[in-house]
């Protein structure tokens, strides 16, 4: 799965996170930082895993949401290792 | 205890109300003698497992809501929608309907009053809002989840705690309009709408807050009214219409209904000095406690001892005490003849408004409030909708050797009881409202001289 791909689907379940400023989700990139530049409630981002879960059909370790970095390339990034590991 | 001079007005109103598109559709279907109890489809659904099938119900449609499921756990809400646009969609989410609502009325009850924006966000302004239960449905379903599908705990997201919790009307509306002062809940079961109102009149009164959004809530709820009808006190046998019967013979149960009354109080002489049209000044109010040990009877002397102390040094002569009245076989005979027995026989009239759309649970007294500030508004007593006929003969209770209160059937005190509006000057209402636990709570508002 193509790294853009993942990012393409990210911004499909933040649309679907009603807290956040739908206007700021046009030029996501990997530098994007959820609560930085989204303004993502910090209390949302286990909805974005877990839904990210599903989207992308892994399942996460609980170490692993927990170390989890705020910028959309952190996410991708455990997406693809997440697939690696199988 | 009371801060020296300090008054309160009541200042603005708000609420949800079943089969009414809004407060003033509300007051006018209750004085053309409307009910506004229906059955209840989701109820009917469930066939020979549920037992009562009559509601005031409030569906999410009707205050134009709308659930947003989520997709990763069965059924449960993930957020809503306002397709009026009146809910920012960041406080949606962190809201069950029933806050959803206590929002909305909080919006129309602090317009009503008037206040800035400086005075909503002050220090001075607190938020008290109560419910009967917990937040049934998204915690009901979180847990199906978990402990039934083996879901993951953040499966369920980040907001069942914020929309769970017993304060949550007041956390919701709290964050809603910014304000800096108290921010709590107060719970009563049945007497929490008029408890909230009662503690919030008191911060006013002993000098802690100079304003107050302050009532009760009941989300619709399958998960509320279940409990319930398991306990076997839902009326059962009558058409929608004819199933709230206060103080007749076959009444034989309360139809479980739900709603959200909140209403703006404020230090009298601050709301007067700025021109704010005062609805009804609140005179005194008072709660106590059975202390019989008994869970769910109403007792006699605990609301002879509830009159006693609203009175307390002042003088209060209401025309019309606007009851509790549930419509159920106990309750209402004891309430009737303790009014009786400290209010007489003539001079007042007795109203009984969940006749028209049943018992609102932690959202009656607050609702039954906003009832009576409506007549204290239009000069009329509310209809006691199917008071047929009452008991020509003694209620058991009456009979007994240890019974000192009135000895006359409760048919003797139909005048006090009128299933028509009654025009008449009305200057101070009593509202009384009782809960589980032998909780009573009374409150004395008057007309805006």
């Amino acid at each position: 799965m193509e790294r853009q791909e993942i990012i393409d689907g990210l911004v499909d379940i933040l649309r679907t996170v009603r807290t956040i400023d739908q206007e700021k989700l046009e030029n996501v990139t990997e530098e994007t930082d959820f609560i930085a530049d989204l303004k993502t409630p910090s209390t949302e981002m286990i909805n974005i895993a877990a839904k990210a879960e599903q989207k992308f059909d892994v399942e996460f370790d609980d170490d692993d949401i927990d170390d989890l970095g705020s910028t959309v390339k952190d996410i991708v990034d455990l997406i693809i290792s997440t697939k690696e590991k199988g | 205890m009371m801060a020296e001079g300090r008054r309160v007005a009541i200042v603005g109103m708000g609420g949800a109300f079943p089969n009414c598109k809004d407060l003033n559709d509300f007051k006018q279907k209750l004085f053309a003698g409307k009910s506004l109890i229906r059955d209840w489809d989701k109820a009917q659904a469930l066939g020979k497992a549920i037992r009562s099938t009559v509601c005031g119900y409030i569906t999410e449609a009707e205050m134009s809501l709308e659930t947003i499921y989520s997709t990763l756990v069965l059924e449960y809400p993930e957020t809503f929608i306002d397709h009026l646009n009146r809910v920012p969609n960041g406080n949606l989410a962190t809201s069950d309907i029933g806050s959803i609502w206590s929002m909305i009325a909080t919006q129309e009850a602090i317009k009503m009053a008037g206040w800035t924006n400086t005075e909503t966000e002050s220090e001075q302004t607190g938020v008290v809002i109560g419910s009967g239960s917990a937040g049934q449905i998204i915690t009901g379903t979180a847990w199906h989840n978990f402990f039934e599908l083996k879901r993951k705990s953040r499966a369920l997201g980040s907001h069942t705690v914020d929309r769970g919790m017993v304060y949550r009307h007041a956390a919701n509306v709290s964050c809603l309009i910014k304000n800096k002062g108290v921010c709590e809940a107060i719970g009563s079961a049945c007497a929490t709408g008029l408890g909230n109102i009662g503690y919030a009149y008191r911060l006013i009164n002993f000098g802690i807050q100079d304003r107050v959004v302050c009532g009760g809530v009941e989300e619709t709820a399958l998960e509320t009214f279940i409990g319930f009808d398991a306990m076997q006190v839902l009326s059962k046998g009558f058409s929608p219409a004819e199933s709230s019967r206060p103080f007749d013979t076959s009444r034989n149960g309360f139809v479980c209904s739900f709603g959200c009354g909140i209403v703006a109080l404020e230090e009298y002489e601050m709301a007067k000095a700025r021109g704010a049209k005062i609805l009804a000044v609140i005179d005194n109010y008072h709660n106590n406690s059975d202390g019989d040990g008994n869970m769910f009877s109403p007792s006699f002397m605990g609301q002879k001892r509830l009159w006693k102390g609203l009175f307390g040094d002042q003088l209060i002569k209401p025309d019309v005490v606007k009851v509790h009245g549930t419509s159920t076989p106990v309750g209402d005979a004891i309430e009737l003849l303790s009014v009786v027995d400290v209010m007489g026989e003539e001079s007042y009239h007795i109203s009984a408004p969940k006749s028209q759309f049943g018992h609102m649970l932690g959202a009656a007294g607050a609702v039954e409030l906003i009832t009576s500030i409506f007549m204290l508004e239009e000069q009329q007593v509310l209809p006691c909708l199917n008071s047929d006929i009452l008991n020509p003969e003694l209620e058991p209770f009456q009979k007994l050797p240890d019974w000192d209160g009135p000895k006359k059937p409760l048919a003797e005190y139909r005048h006090l009881i009128s299933k028509e509006n009654i025009h008449k000057s009305i200057n101070q209402i009593v509202c009384l409202n009782y809960g589980f636990g032998g909780t009573n709570s009374a409150m004395s508002i008057s007309k805006h001289q």
